[in-house]
């Protein structure tokens, strides 16, 4: 914990002396530390209806300057915080950590990545987006590098993914370490070509801890290896693509097998290993104002790489994409349309799902604006053992005209909102279809004073969700307010909103909501910033006995200091 | 000469009847679809082989056979490279690690090419045959006992809305946002709870990290329902300093703009069965967590241009 406080003093110093007179060397980025304090009470004792929903103390501590010289840079970026607050994975229910785990922790970065030319040494947590198929989403401590002579393209790096973590009941879920290694080398020109081919592999050490964790936590190893191309040509015409094979063994307890599946010399199979691969494509067209892309995307079932671990398997996505604006770019239109199919490979029952986008952008005149959406999705699957096949339907409309209007003194702006949501879903043993309705209406007013630094705005709300048998009402008030102080060294916000609830006939629910941001320019590169909101509920008699009435205070309270290295 | 004949062979073959040992097959209804998750469930499959009564000692290997319902054999235990046992005085239970060796047992055309990629048999109904038999000629040991079960992997929901990189309008979400997704596939007999994660994405994290680390903003358990009202009540703010510009800065900034502001958020949903377990054979992180999604809360409506000439 030392050494980066002595780094963070060397830097600061060296950022000080840096700007004094036009040095080759600078020094930019930020550093800071934040506190954030939770608080929860209760009322009446003994009610758990309500759960904690942040950490009751956390430190947070950012490091990032960037040290730079006419051919070499020096980014830092640490970001590390005091307390595990780790609720999926393998870090999960976490309590005492060990160096290792600490510093391999995904909530804690600690990475130096010196950049000399085209040559980039990377130290450190790092988390590496070699492609779309082979990895992308887990971070690595270890070391590496990233070399880009000209349009060459040579990148390693190798470390550990996740330290051993031991089970406990009530605690930890429990973790083999692994290791990862990762490889890319190709040709790449930006915004013209690209053709790369990624390796990647992860493997857990079975031996690392002293009890395997129970239940379906298995050693496993996974290799991938894809190859990617990319062209872009005259006309705004565009095309990409990446095949990838992987081999993934899913309990490494089993011993290796002549015959099993394997991908030598990269990874030894068992009864438990499976190959398959996984494909993208994408061509379209991108101009100023009119874009129109096509995607597939298909992975097979027994695709599986440790670089995306929550990656879907066994599905084939086609997306139509297109975006263009009209009337002297007045009018801005988003839209999507595809389908996605799940259980390619007959493993399960086959689910084709509907997805359709729209969103409509016009401004009609100096006041008026509208903005309309429309989103769609379908989800059928077949029956299976059960008489009805699954089906769920959404539809979602929105319209919302703004009016915007002005004098000398004031900008008014009125947006009025309004979103109608159907969700049917279709029951499978009796075939019924229950509709579940929701409309959401949202009045906005934003008065902005030209010659006044307040800034003021106003909101109302109102929401319905019927279901058969249930319905559920809310209305919501809300005002804000900022304005600068001290000679706008200080901004000043608070926010206040008040919510009725009612669920069928009983009686209301009340929410009150209170917020502040005071932030403070203590100096030209140091500003200091403060939250504290509060937010009170309390429960009509919809609990019942012996819990009508009950409350809840929760309370945030964020500080911080950050400082701004250069100028 | 032909009675003798005849009492031996009445005598040979009662004495063979005699010499058969009783089994009984015990396996789930609805199996794991991953073979190998048979043996990890241990409770997926029981064999057990009860002590002679007449006290018969000797070596015997457990013979089985995968059938389609019309009776196909689609996979067979290659009996030359199982394992050979030897009958104990007392009751000796086995489960799928040793009736369903996939190391010596063979699978046939398409069969073996499903189980090869993706470590499962195609969506179907199936019957399992289980008989011991005596090495070296195989002879039976015991009666043949069957079970019948149905395959289907097991697809987690696919989350709907808000779609991946939605932008949700601040005013709205503040009060209610709505979650939807698909639900498992196939439908289980017993209701299937959901469990809804959101966490904030925090400055320099991406949203798998965030997931993996942060401490979830939402944790909500719903049954049988696929749909789910969230009222952030004071969770979901833009006003303090982490939103990804500074909220202040947004609407009436030091340089004197007003833009809009946003967070990041993702979610996620992890699928129980009745008995509290992560749902999903074949899902890596055995923890039946679905593929996260972001999604973005922006003060949309603050996206007010200020004329220059208004300005003067």
């Amino acid at each position: 914990m030392k050494q980066p406080i002595i780094c963070l003093f060397l830097l600061t110093s060296l950022g000080l002396s840096a700007q004094d007179k036009k040095p080759k060397v600078s020094v930019s980025g930020n550093m800071g530390v934040t506190y954030e304090g939770y608080g929860l009470n209760r009322n009446p004792t003994g009610w758990t209806g309500y759960s904690q929903r942040k950490p009751w103390n956390q430190v947070r501590f950012t490091f990032q300057p960037t040290i730079t010289t006419p051919k070499f840079s020096l980014p830092f970026n640490f970001n590390f915080n005091t307390t595990p607050t780790n609720f999926i994975g393998p870090y999960a229910g976490i309590g005492k950590q060990s160096f290792g785990q600490y510093i391999t922790n995904p909530s804690n970065n600690f990475a130096v990545n010196p950049k000399y030319k085209w040559a980039e040494l990377q130290l450190g947590t790092q988390y590496l987006n070699y492609s779309n198929l082979s990895t992308g989403d887990v971070g690595v401590f270890g070391a590496g590098f990233d070399l880009r002579p000209d349009v060459w393209r040579l990148k390693f790096f190798t470390g550990v993914s996740q330290q051993g973590v031991n089970f406990f009941s009530g605690g930890a879920n429990g973790s083999y370490k692994r290791k990862n290694w990762m490889a890319q080398l190709g040709m790449e020109k930006e915004d013209s070509y690209a053709l790369l081919f990624n390796f990647a592999k992860g493997k857990d050490d079975k031996n690392s801890i002293p009890l395997p964790p129970p239940g379906s936590v298995l050693p496993q190893e996974g290799f991938t290896m894809s190859v990617v191309g990319k062209v872009n040509i005259k006309g705004g015409w565009y095309f990409s693509t990446e095949g990838a094979q992987s081999v993934y063994t899913k309990d490494l307890f089993l011993p290796t097998s002549p015959t099993a599946v394997a991908m030598k010399p990269f990874l030894d199979g068992n009864t438990s290993t499976v190959k398959d691969f996984a494909a993208e494509g994408m061509i379209g067209r991108k101009s100023k104002n009119f874009d129109m892309g096509v995607k597939v995307k298909y992975i097979g079932a027994g695709f599986q790489t440790v670089g995306y671990p929550f990656m879907q398997p066994d599905r084939m996505d086609y997306l139509l994409n297109t975006r263009f604006n009209a009337f002297k770019n007045k009018t801005n239109v988003t839209a999507s349309i595809g389908q996605r199919v799940n259980n390619v490979s007959n493993t399960a029952l086959k689910a084709k799902q509907f997805i359709g986008n729209l969103n409509w952008f016009s401004q009609i005149n100096d006041n008026w604006s509208v903005n309309i959406n429309y989103n769609n999705f379908g989800f059928q699957s077949n029956s299976g053992i059960n008489p009805f096949g699954i089906k769920n339907v959404s539809n979602d409309f929105g319209i919302a005209p703004t009016y915007t209007w002005s004098n000398t003194k004031m900008v008014h702006l009125l947006s009025l909102s309004y979103n109608y949501s159907k969700y049917d879903e279709r029951d499978v043993i009796t075939g019924l279809t229950t509709s579940n309705n929701t409309h959401t209406a949202l009045l906005t007013y934003v008065p902005s004073f030209l010659t006044k630094d307040l800034t003021p705005d106003f909101s109302v709300m109102y929401f319905i969700n019927k279901l058969p048998g249930f319905k559920t009402t809310l209305a919501t008030l809300s005002t804000g307010l900022a304005l600068p102080a001290m000679k706008k060294k200080l901004q000043l916000r608070g926010q206040l909103q008040y919510t009725f609830s009612k669920n069928n006939t009983f009686t209301a629910n009340n929410n009150f909501i209170a917020s502040c941001t005071i932030d403070a320019k203590l100096n030209k590169k140091t500003t200091w910033t403060n939250f504290l909101s509060t937010n009170y509920f309390k429960h009509g008699n919809e609990l019942g006995l012996p819990f009508v009435g009950a409350n809840y205070l929760e309370s945030n309270f964020r500080t911080g200091l950050m400082y701004r290295f250069g100028k | 000469m032909k009675k003798i004949f005849y009492i031996l062979s009445i005598l040979f073959f009662a004495q063979h009847s005699i010499a058969q040992v009783n089994t009984n097959l015990v396996l789930s209804p609805n199996p794991p679809a991953s073979l190998i998750q048979w043996s990890v469930s241990r409770e997926t499959l029981t064999f057990i082989v009860f002590p002679s009564a007449q006290g018969i000692r000797g070596e015997y290997k457990i013979k089985t056979e995968i059938k389609l319902s019309d009776g196909t054999v689609i996979g067979k235990t290659d009996l030359n490279k199982s394992k050979t046992y030897t009958l104990s005085s007392a009751t000796t239970i086995f489960n799928a690690a040793d009736v369903v060796p996939l190391e010596s047992m063979i699978f046939t055309g398409k069969y073996k090419n499903s189980l090869e990629k993706t470590g499962k048999l195609p969506a179907d109904n199936y019957e399992i045959c289980v008989q011991l038999v005596r090495p070296p000629d195989f002879a039976p040991f015991s009666e043949i006992k069957c079970k019948s079960f149905y395959l289907a992997a097991t697809q987690l929901p696919i989350l709907m809305k808000p779609y991946n990189e939605e932008v949700l309008d601040y005013d709205i979400a503040k009060t209610t946002i709505i979650f939807r997704w698909t639900p498992v596939v196939p439908t289980p007999k017993a209701l299937v709870t959901y469990k809804i994660l959101v966490f904030e994405v925090l400055e320099n994290q991406n949203p798998v990290q965030a997931v993996r680390s942060n401490f979830p903003i939402l944790t909500e358990e719903v049954r049988g329902v696929t749909q789910y009202i969230w009222q952030p009540r004071g969770i979901v703010d833009l006003s303090d300093n982490n939103a990804n510009d500074s909220a202040m800065q947004q609407r009436k900034g030091w340089d004197g703009t007003i833009k809009g502001g946003s967070k990041k958020y993702v979610w996620i949903i992890q699928s129980f069965d009745y008995l509290g377990q992560p749902l999903g054979d074949g899902n890596i992180n055995a923890d039946g967590v679905s593929e996260p999604v972001a999604f973005f809360v922006r003060q949309k409506v603050k996206a007010i241009k200020i004329k220059d000439t208004d300005k003067q």
